[in-house]
């Protein structure tokens, strides 16, 4: 008859209990399966949590440049945005046990990523006293050129006479690349918001591009 | 000019490459390695949620069994089927909203003000639809009496919701403070309930939902001076 008594104190089920338990939060150990650098994000991010510095290392230069461009955008200045960008992954690193496997990575980044750009602008204003909000110091920032004489990118000229939030999700989007449903989860939204938003700046970019191609030609080419 | 044209316009636009300095993202992993160690992810959502659903409802079955359950011992059958589950899908709303509400790049079915609003409306409107006795003695006293045990009970229903998911990351701790505040205040409203005999409606209609939006607006209080005083995000997760 098997036993079912203590060994070394424990019963035996609770033991093999925990040993499934750990085999399943800690899937992939380092040592045993090396990385592959066309690994997707989702398993990169399943072995961060299972402590693997490769795998770390994979996601800080895979998504670094990204998540900086998206606090470039923002800021007027890049020391600004290297140190969000230095702030973010401080957080991500506290807070990587609250990502679940299976669920998409890159809304969990950029939910971060913009908590981060919001307390930083708190701390801004707070500091400086200034009451502008967001949305103004964007807008500022996408009109004008960068502190380091770096030009404002194609994107952003494109993107100036939108809204920070239509800024914001347009960017998701197109920069990197996420889904409608991804972009709802970054920000917090329904999907239904989002698509709203994606259709008014689209709405708006076409009414810019139809304003500055010139006003229409009557039905004689323009004569009175 | 078709959608299809600023598509195309917009993708040329993000095509331009960026760079970021190697030595600070180098900085930046050196920075967390000597911290890396395997972590354990949070439970799934709907064990977070039962959890919370849980914790509501025994503390308002504490919190009656201290002061008596004389209401309902005194509704009927019909009334105890109908007040009880609406208690119960609006803990399990909020409860879910909540777990959403701490863990970053989850789906988001309705806002926190949305949901809010759809409680106090709901309980609105299952009072006004039992009670019929249009009498309203002893309203101020009797009401602040009733609201203050409510929210006595809220307290530690919000306190144990924090412990179950103090592991959890609150990306905006205003709403999550909002939506705790009012599952706590679905508990608050669950003892009274099964406490308060004072069938009259002006009393419960007013008294009674008041604890859900009261404590949901101390909630997001809380929530927004931890955010606006509290110590510096980077140094703790939680909301």
């Amino acid at each position: 008859m098997e036993s079912y008594g203590t060994a070394h104190g424990l019963p035996k089920i609770t033991k093999t209990l925990i040993k499934l338990t750990r085999r399943r939060n800690f899937p992939a150990l380092p040592s045993e399966h090396p990385l592959d650098p066309s690994s997707n994000l989702d398993t990169l991010m399943a072995r961060y949590q299972a402590g693997d510095f490769a795998a770390a290392t994979a996601l800080i230069e895979r998504l670094g440049p990204q998540l900086h461009r998206f606090f470039l955008a923002q800021f007027s200045s890049r020391a600004d945005a290297d140190d969000l960008l230095q702030e973010t992954w401080l957080r991500i690193h506290r807070v990587r046990h609250t990502y679940r496997p299976g669920e998409p990575v890159l809304p969990w980044f950029y939910a971060i990523a913009r908590r981060v750009r919001i307390d930083h602008y708190r701390r801004a204003s707070r500091t400086t006293a200034r009451e502008r909000t967001l949305e103004e110091m964007s807008e500022v920032a996408a009109t004008f050129a960068r502190e380091d004489g770096q030009a404002a990118d194609d994107l952003e000229t494109l993107l100036t006479p939108l809204s920070e939030s239509q800024r914001e999700v347009i960017r998701m989007m197109k920069v990197a690349g996420m889904s409608l449903e991804e972009v709802a989860r970054a920000t917090s939204c329904s999907v239904g918001a989002v698509k709203q938003k994606v259709h008014r700046a689209y709405e708006r970019l076409r009414e810019k591009k139809m304003s500055a191609m010139g006003p229409k030609k009557g039905p004689r080419g323009g004569q009175p | 000019m078709k959608d299809e044209e600023i598509d195309e316009a917009l993708r040329k636009g993000s095509r331009v490459p960026h760079e970021v300095s190697p030595a600070l993202l180098k900085r930046i992993a050196d920075s967390i390695h000597p911290s890396l160690r395997p972590v354990r992810p949070l439970p799934p959502n709907w064990v977070l949620t039962g959890g919370l659903v849980l914790i509501c409802a025994a503390v308002a079955l504490a919190g009656a069994t201290r002061t008596g359950f004389y209401g309902i011992e005194k509704l009927g059958l019909w009334e105890r089927v109908l007040i009880f589950s609406t208690l119960s899908i609006l803990a399990w709303m909020a409860g879910k909203e909540l777990v959403a509400e701490l863990i970053p790049g989850s789906r988001h079915r309705f806002s926190p003000h949305a949901f809010l609003t759809f409680a106090s409306v709901a309980l609105l409107g299952v009072f006004a639809l039992l009670f019929r006795d249009y009498h309203s003695d002893h309203f101020i006293s009797a009401g602040i009496a009733c609201l203050l045990s409510g929210l006595l009970v809220a307290i530690p229903a919000a306190f144990l919701s924090w412990l179950l998911l103090r592991r959890g990351f609150a990306v905006n701790p205003a709403s999550a403070g909002l939506v705790g505040g009012a599952l706590a205040g679905v508990s608050g409203v669950t003892m009274l309930e099964l406490h308060c005999a004072n069938f009259q409606v002006l009393h419960v209609l007013v008294w009674h939902t008041a604890v859900v939006p009261v404590s949901a607006a101390a909630g997001a209080l809380a929530g927004w001076a931890l955010m606006r005083y509290g110590r510096r995000p980077i140094d703790g997760a939680g909301f």
